[in-house]
């Protein structure tokens, strides 16, 4: 392993035990990053034998110093005493084993008193290291935008005085609830990147891995379970989402052989855990759904019926537009385009209807697979008209284009 | 850490005579709450608040100048109708008691972190 693979992977952990010591995200984030910058000057061509303990040992010391300073400051002002670490106290704290205080650290940044496009941010800024340019770019607003997104949250944090504490088991369905969400618009986010180049896979990469801890630190949930074989299942077909022009490929014209066996092997096992543990959930009924297409990999069939029944389920579990219109679609596909038409006639939303992408595509669709082609094509072309993204508009494009030579 | 819980009502849940029943009701749950408060020994004060109908509002103008308005400050559905000051461990034990605030549907609680001196 190199020096940065190293430092990048001990990260979570050094920052989530110093943010929990000092109940300061700043300052653990900034006490690790001069353990890091360190790091790189001190590791010679061979790594220290247990690199996250160097950065604990150096990050430690220099938040205390960076307390130290800012108590002295203080005292200057307030009469406060400064806290003082004895050598003997800080040799001491060096020698015990980097407490594990991830969890807590999610649940800070997870936080229902933070807005939820805040929480995303904040999560892979202080868990993952992910720098604001990147983030930026990633949730597609200015970087003064994201900078201030990620203040505004550490700002709330500190002032409101959210504690940094594992909740209560009484209050996880909804703090663990928020945690889930907050992973679930992190990954919508990379799959939204997806069809641009550079670094989004990594970006998705890093969800992967932040669900995969999660699970490791909540091994008994199954909506925890689910989510990570949800994001699993999603990232196993990167690879087949865009044909050679950069078209967006549907999920069920996919080239099988593209999807990623290893990851979808993982999700399996994943969700077969949270089937073991009996209490069904909308996390577990969308990883199922993913499930059912991914199994015609071996059928070569997608079963449309099985996909149309957990919709029912997930319109239960979890009503709203985005899920009506994918269950219309399903049902067209099982039932017969006209069905699927009157599914989504019915599809109820705050906002209006003629003017959402995702609605008018899948009428789209529907329209030209019930032999409506006028219909077809003019929701085709209200489709286009609402600025999808360049892989959904070949696409789109594409399909218009078709009709009208028939 | 001091919080102070702001609490919020559409003041004509206690119109009419069933305004008054409902009042007496919502009353009755803050006295207890009080008492609960109190001998949790969080509580440093709290009070309801006469309706906004009794409101003065002092406008600050430029220059030092001020008017009087005969009213609330903000003309909303909800308004202010009394506060706790409480002093917990932090957010979440904060978030807690708002909960346990009554209140008719339509009712909110602010939760505030006081500025520590």
């Amino acid at each position: 392993m190199n020096p940065g693979a190293a430092i990048h992977q001990a990260r979570s952990r050094v920052v989530a035990a110093l943010a929990a010591r000092f109940r300061d995200l700043d300052l653990a984030e900034d006490a690790f990053a001069e353990a890091a910058l360190a790091a790189l000057t001190a590791w010679p061509a061979e790594l220290p034998r247990d690199p996250a303990a160097w950065l604990w040992r150096v990050a430690l010391r220099r938040a205390l110093d960076a307390k130290r300073r800012a108590g002295t400051r203080a005292a200057a002002v307030h009469d406060a005493p400064p806290p003082e670490p004895t050598p003997e106290d800080l040799a001491m704290l060096s020698e015990e084993p980097i407490p594990d205080e991830r969890l807590r650290l999610i649940f800070v940044c997870c936080h229902p008193a933070i807005a939820p496009e805040a929480r995303a941010a904040l999560t892979l800024k202080v868990v993952c290291g992910r720098s604001t340019p990147r983030l930026a770019r990633a949730f597609l607003v200015g970087e003064g935008a994201m900078l201030q997104r990620i203040t505004r949250a550490k700002a709330k944090i500190a002032g409101a005085g959210v504690p940094f504490e594992v909740p209560a088991r009484a209050a996880w369905p909804e703090r663990l609830g928020a945690v889930l969400a907050t992973l679930e618009i992190a990954y919508a986010q990379a799959y939204e990147d997806a069809a641009l180049a550079g670094d989004a896979a990594d970006f998705a990469v890093e969800v992967l891995r932040l669900s995969g801890l999660l699970v490791e630190l909540v091994p008994d949930d199954p909506e925890v379970l689910a989510l990570a074989a949800l994001v699993r299942f999603a990232e196993a077909r990167r690879p087949a989402r865009l044909d050679d022009h950069g078209a967006m490929v549907p999920l069920a014209e996919q080239d099988v052989r593209q999807w990623n066996a290893a990851l979808i092997a993982e999700g399996a096992r994943l969700l077969d855990r949270a089937a073991e543990l009996k209490k069904t959930g909308p996390y577990q009924i969308l990883a199922a759904i993913h499930g059912a297409h991914l199994s015609r990999r071996e059928t070569g069939e997608t079963p449309w019926l099985v996909i149309a029944s957990l919709y029912d389920a997930l319109m239960v579990a979890r009503p709203g537009p985005v899920t009506a219109v994918n269950r219309a679609v399903a049902v067209g596909e099982a039932s017969g385009a006209e069905a699927g038409l009157t599914a989504l006639d019915a599809v109820r939303s705050d906002r209006r209807l003629e003017g959402w992408l995702p609605w008018q595509a899948a009428r789209a669709w529907l329209c030209e697979k019930a032999g409506r082609a006028e219909e077809a094509a003019a929701a085709y072309d209200a489709a286009l008209a609402l600025g999808p993204a360049p892989a959904e508009r070949l696409y789109l494009q594409r399909k218009r284009a078709a009709l009208s030579t028939q | 850490m001091q919080y102070m819980l702001l609490v919020y009502e559409p003041e004509d849940a206690w119109e009419g005579e069933a305004g008054q029943a409902a009042m007496q009701v919502v009353v009755a749950k803050h006295m207890a709450l009080a008492g609960e408060l109190a001998a949790q020994g969080v509580l440093l004060s709290g009070n309801g608040l006469q309706g906004t109908a009794t409101a003065t509002t002092v406008v600050m103008g430029e220059g030092g100048a001020q008017t009087l308005h005969d009213g609330p400050f903000a003309e909303t559905r909800e308004q202010l109708g009394g506060y706790y000051l409480i002093d917990v461990a932090d957010l979440d034990a904060a978030l807690a008691w708002g909960r346990k605030v009554p209140g008719v549907p339509g009712a909110k609680c602010e939760v505030r972190p006081v500025i520590a001196q």
